[in-house]
């Protein structure tokens, strides 16, 4: 076990410097030249020249990748192109506002989901599961976009039960600006959830040790909780598990729409305004995050089921 | 498993979904969509969204179904040309997402060893990177329009596909049938090609389903971040244009896309479920 | 499980119930940024946005006339207007006595000292820093009298050093202040009223290294409490301000508008300041609405609910107490033409002909609800320069002319002509704007698609000369032709600001003869002259010139239009009795 996770740990240097290259080809190689763009409009030719050699974009290209490897190991991301903050302190501002909408969102929608997926899995095939199949369906057939503009207008505005936008990044004071953002993010991932729930507990309901449970007079709902629910645990923890390290990404357009001052936002200014070095450090921690968790999900395996042995 | 038993299991799975008035009904949605976008292509017997009527905003009534916009078009005129685009969005992108998720999964089950090593470690690499950047970065590089929306969205579209392949492939490798084939000689493209991809088939296309509306629901969010179709309709730019009509009180355009699109993707979606119920062996019996 | 869900929701339930509760013992503005703020380094200010935060903390020698119209100069932390020797070169300045900047911990005691003049040799010298790479640099590049040698002698060295002496900037006593120019600018002193010029201190700077722009401390009226870039922006009056007093005396027809009530009353005349950053305009709308915010400037797709009869406040706001400010802004939309393409460079019928066929009229009513007004040329009404009297007949639309002459330009119909390829930005009114233009180039048969960019795309494209037909605005930077002039003056092609890559032999002699010379008839006719040759020349399809159009609620008092945003903050009020009333009504 422990073998194996140093293991997996070690895969994340393969797994860093891979993304570094590609975030380095498309955002260095391809993308626009930042220097006019941070120079403003009467830039000076003399201007946009010596930015580029202060930013290191005259380097050779083999010497600029060797910038975003060492930065990626030592988390060194200095300081933002267009906004000369400092990086790291940056994420660190914007991670609670993000978090703060996207944890509670996100473990609410868990829960609600596989309440759901469990109540329709014991309806299956009658009109309850039908009807909670259509809602969920329904829901997720309409465009996030649609639902902000939506729901803002009319719960906020029309009936101000929310706050229309904003942030305080005290608790319980965010509760107030996250709740609507948040709403509309449970609605958004009902849908696929319990489909995905109801699945996977199905596939475990039509197995021969249900049968036997079942045969041995365990009561339907016992048979549920018990069994099933238990033998869905693993396929369930890697859909959960696996969704979080993008929820320290933030919810894109859900605190543009909500002026949320999360990563989300972070990432997208970044992105529009050709910021590479919040681009890079943005997309190096999520992949960080992203087999930190893939790696927690295999531990969490052996817990589930003590049949798994990681080699 | 012979190649009789999967026969028969095409057909159980057919008639099972024939059975399925749910499904039944989202393939006819599909189907006219379908074809509402290919007349829309070849331009028959569509109504004009670029012809003005000159009056801006009028509400829906009997003449115009969804009322016009700014510029005094036909809303529904547009809304008919938006599902031209997102119908050609869900295809192309599938085109591109399947065979490159097929067949790279497949190498990395059927090959194991260094092969899956490698693309284990580019699954991995590209599936960390948030989806979002991938999309905007390649727009970036290949310049706006529809063409950069469809190569966005099928470049990262194939990530799911391949690893669901992948294990799949590797479950098959083992069984007898694959055995039985190399016992006979089959090589590695037989064995691969004829008889282990067959029976992966149904992912395929439940998966095609799924990438569909993906990429339908994609193109909205892509036009909204200014990504997404240049110079004609889409639902996008429709609901696009909402963001700053709703609190005016326009609200048609938003409902007149969202409605084409709402019902198309869950046409999708319950279709999607149905082959699913219908294609997988475990569920056989129900 | 269920059970604590139910808490769960409960609790969320409760926090949700308590909504803020509004104070009235304190005068707060409340205000809202549509773009996030970078930070507080005057040197950094190009945009307006940050431009505006930025003023409230930090001030510079000169500011614009709160009131009087056209714009007018008035000593800021100057004493009074500067001494200019006769041939125009030496411009010498008192400073203020008594000015001290905000406390802070950098001063010794935390207590903020006086204003000297070496403080503004200081800043300004932070301008020419090739280590800082101002934004403002254009303002004062080949200049001030050995400013651009001191640049360029530490340009590749390790340090800079602020010690040196520069001849044309010099601080002669701690009060008086002399720059020595190598021609003479007459816009120079336009550029010490723009918020990169502000004084700062260099203890502040040098003591906060790198962070030093999120820790403003100017000699401004307000004081920064509390920073988030992407969130809000908090101020509260700066309790060590120096006696500056509202304007006495205004534009006529102020006092008549209540813009003298509180004329001669210490400022700043608010408590505080809120400055809310919304990106997306439906929440900014909603807000206002709900009276969360106190002026806004009006989406275009709100008007119909703003306006009526293109000029009156609707009656369902009005009845609210809701204001409307309509004012002419000092800027130019157009659509250039890379006139490094031989398409567009020696064929000027065929840019007549896109000119001609371009439906202002309609434009107007679609973009802007009717309120623009066409431009003749590349100057706006209010800038000296600007001739109200002449029309460029190749603004009237005119389609059938527009396919004579197209046909004259060596395409009829469109025939023979490539599909032309129009640049623009992903949002939502430049799409539009795309498709209209579009629209009306298709009937006179020109083809054109459109690309849209990110911004730093269409930056790129403009600055390598790669985009064909794109979509811009300018706005003054300061009241002066030569502002506008430049875009079209042929040495500064791309990447330098004039993007169409114009070059008229005779519209650039003209242009360098006008820039030394002082304000004067001789300039305007001059420039007149420069305004008909833009016309005639079509260097650009010319769009409009714009109507600012804001909406304030009734509680806000003292809000008049200015284009130069950055000190008007300190100027407005706030009637708290009226707000408790009007509160009531939204």
């Amino acid at each position: 076990m422990t073998n194996y996770i140093i293991r997996r740990l070690l895969y994340l240097i393969p797994v860093v410097l891979g993304v570094g290259l590609i975030i380095f080809i498309l955002f260095n190689v391809v993308a626009g030249d930042p220097a006019p763009l941070l120079l403003g409009k009467h830039a000076t030719p003399q201007q946009v020249h010596e930015l580029r050699e202060q930013l290191g974009l005259n380097k050779p290209l083999y010497m600029q990748y060797f910038d975003v490897v060492r930065s990626s190991f030592t988390f060194d991301f200095g300081r933002s192109w267009a906004t000369r903050q400092e990086i790291f302190e940056m994420i660190k501002i914007g991670a609670w506002p993000s978090l703060t909408l996207t944890i509670p969102a996100f473990f609410l929608s868990t829960v609600i989901s596989i309440l759901l997926a469990l109540v329709v899995a014991f309806y299956r095939g009658k009109g309850i599961d039908l009807f909670i199949r259509f809602l969920c369906i329904a829901g997720m057939s309409i465009s996030s976009v649609a639902y902000i503009l939506f729901f803002q207008y009319f719960f906020a505005y029309k009936l101000g039960w929310f706050e229309i936008s904003g942030y305080e990044p005290q608790f319980p004071d965010f509760f107030s600006y996250v709740a609507l953002p948040g709403i509309i993010w449970i609605v958004l991932s009902l849908g696929p959830d319990v489909r995905f729930f109801r699945t996977v507990i199905l596939d475990e309901i039509y197995q021969d040790y249900v049968r036997t449970a079942r045969a041995k007079g365990l009561g339907e709902i016992k048979v549920l909780l018990k069994h099933v629910l238990r033998n869905a645990m693993i396929p369930i923890i890697t859909y959960v598990v696996i969704q979080i390290p993008f929820l320290i990404l933030g919810a894109l357009l859900l605190e543009s729409f909500f002026s949320i001052p999360g990563l989300g936002g972070i990432t997208l200014n970044a992105l529009n305004s050709s910021d590479f070095p919040v681009i890079k450090a943005m997309a190096v921690l999520s992949s960080i995050a992203y087999i930190l968790f893939s790696l927690l999900t295999d531990i969490l395996y052996t817990v589930a089921d003590p049949r798994v042995k990681l080699k | 498993m012979s190649s009789q038993d999967t026969r028969s299991l095409w057909a159980d799975a057919f008639s099972r979904l024939v059975k399925d008035r749910w499904a039944l009904i989202s393939l006819l949605v599909v189907v006219t969509y379908a074809l509402v976008a290919l007349m829309a292509t070849l331009g028959i017997g569509m109504p004009d969204w670029r012809s003005s009527l000159g009056i801006e905003y009028l509400a829906p009534s009997g003449e115009f179904w969804f009322g016009t916009d700014l510029f005094g078009r036909d809303v529904f005129a547009k809304v008919i040309h938006g599902t031209k685009i997102a119908m050609s969005v869900g295809l192309i992108t599938s085109l591109i997402a399947i065979p490159i998720g097929v067949v790279i999964g497949a190498l990395a089950g059927y090959f194991g060893g260094w092969v899956d090593d490698i693309i284990s470690w580019f699954i991995t690499t590209f599936s960390s990177i948030p989806n979002i950047m991938l999309l905007i970065s390649i727009t970036l590089i290949m310049g706006k329009g529809l063409l950069s929306v469809y190569l966005a969205l099928g470049m990262t579209g194939w990530v799911g596909l391949a690893r669901l392949i992948r294990g799949e492939v590797m479950k098959h490798k083992e069984r007898e049938y694959v055995q039985a084939a190399s016992a006979l000689g089959g090589g590695h493209y037989r064995k691969l090609f004829v008889h282990i991809l067959p029976n992966v088939t149904h992912l395929v296309i439940i998966n095609t389903s799924l990438q569909f509306q993906t990429a339908i629901k994609s193109e909205v969010i892509l036009s909204y971040l200014g990504l997404g179709v240049q110079g004609e309709p889409s639902w996008g730019t429709m609901i696009d244009d909402a963001r700053m009509e709703l609190a005016r009180g326009v609200w048609w355009q938003l409902a007149g896309a969202t409605l084409a699109m709402f019902i198309i993707v869950l046409a999708f979606n319950i279709l999607g479920d149905a082959l699913r119920d219908a294609l997988d062996p475990k569920l056989k019996g129900k | 499980m269920l059970k604590r869900l139910t808490i769960i929701l409960s609790l969320l339930l409760v926090v949700l119930g308590c909504t803020r509760e509004q104070n009235y013992n304190e005068k707060v503005l409340n205000l809202i940024s549509p773009q996030k703020i970078k930070g507080f380094d005057p040197i950094y200010a190009a945009d307006m946005y940050a431009s505006n935060e930025i003023g409230k903390v930090y001030e510079g020698l000169l500011e614009f006339h709160y009131l009087k119209r056209p714009y007018v100069l008035t000593p800021n932390l100057a004493e009074s207007m500067p001494e200019v020797s006769k041939d125009g070169l030496t411009y010498t300045f008192k400073i203020k006595k008594g000015v001290v900047f905000q406390d802070s911990k950098v001063f010794p005691n935390g207590k903020g000292r006086e204003l000297k003049a070496s403080d503004f040799v200081y800043s300004i010298q932070r301008m020419a820093d090739p280590k800082l790479q101002s934004t403002g640099w254009w303002l004062l590049d080949g200049k001030i009298a050995g400013l651009n040698e001191w640049r360029d002698k530490y340009a590749s060295a390790e340090k800079v050093n602020y010690d040196e002496e520069i001849s044309g900037l010099k601080a002669l006593d701690t009060h008086t202040l002399q720059f020595k120019l190598v021609k003479p600018v007459p816009q120079f002193l336009y550029a010490l009223a723009m918020t990169f010029t502000s004084a700062v201190a260099r203890e502040v700077v040098e003591g906060y290294g790198q962070e030093f722009q999120n820790y403003p401390v100017g000699t401004g009226p307000f004081k920064l409490g509390y920073f988030d870039n992407s969130n809000r922006i908090v101020y509260e009056k700066n309790p060590t301000f120096r006696d500056k007093f509202y304007p006495t005396e205004g534009a006529p027809g102020d006092e008549e508008r209540g813009f003298l009530a509180d004329a001669g009353k210490k400022l700043p005349l608010v408590d505080k300041v809120i400055v809310n950053i919304i990106v997306e305009s439906q929440p900014q709308w909603l807000n206002f609405q709900k009276g969360s915010a106190d002026i806004l400037g009006v989406p275009k797709d709100n008007f119909d609910q703003t306006v009526v009869n293109g000029k009156d406040l609707h009656p369902s706001m009005a009845s609210k107490g809701i204001k409307l400010e309509m004012v002419n802004s000092l800027d130019t939309t157009y659509i250039a033409f890379n006139h490094e393409d031989p398409l567009f460079k020696n064929n000027i019928k065929l840019r007549q002909a896109m000119s001609l066929a371009y439906d202002r009229d309609e434009a107007n009513k679609l973009f802007y609800n009717n309120t623009a007004k066409t431009a003749h040329s590349i100057i706006p009404p209010g800038i000296s320069g600007h001739k109200a009297d002449y029309k460029n007949p190749y603004v009237a639309f005119n389609v059938e002319q527009a396919k004579k002459v197209l046909a004259e330009a060596g395409y009829p119909d469109g025939k023979g002509l490539p599909e032309l390829s129009y640049e623009t930005v992903g949002s939502t009114v430049a799409r539009q704007m795309g498709e209209f233009f579009v629209k009306k180039m298709a009937d006179i048969g020109v083809k054109v698609k459109i690309s849209t960019n990110t911004w730093p795309e269409l930056v790129k494209k403009t600055n390598t000369k790669a985009a064909q037909l794109f979509g811009m605005a300018w706005g003054a930077d300061y009241p002066d032709a030569e502002n506008f002039f430049g875009l079209l003056y042929g040495p500064n092609e791309a990447p330098g600001s004039n993007s169409s890559n114009y070059k008229n032999a005779e519209m650039d002699k003209l242009f360098k003869q006008s820039t030394i010379m002082q304000d004067s008839p001789e300039r305007t006719a001059l420039y007149e002259q420069m305004y008909v040759m833009a016309a005639d020349q079509v260097p650009w399809i010319y769009g409009m010139h714009r109507t600012a159009v804001t909406v304030l609620h009734g509680w806000l008092k003292n809000y008049k239009y200015i284009e130069f945003t950055q000190t008007q903050i300190q100027y407005l009020n706030v009637d708290l009795e009226s707000k408790k009333v009007l509160v009531n009504k939204l």
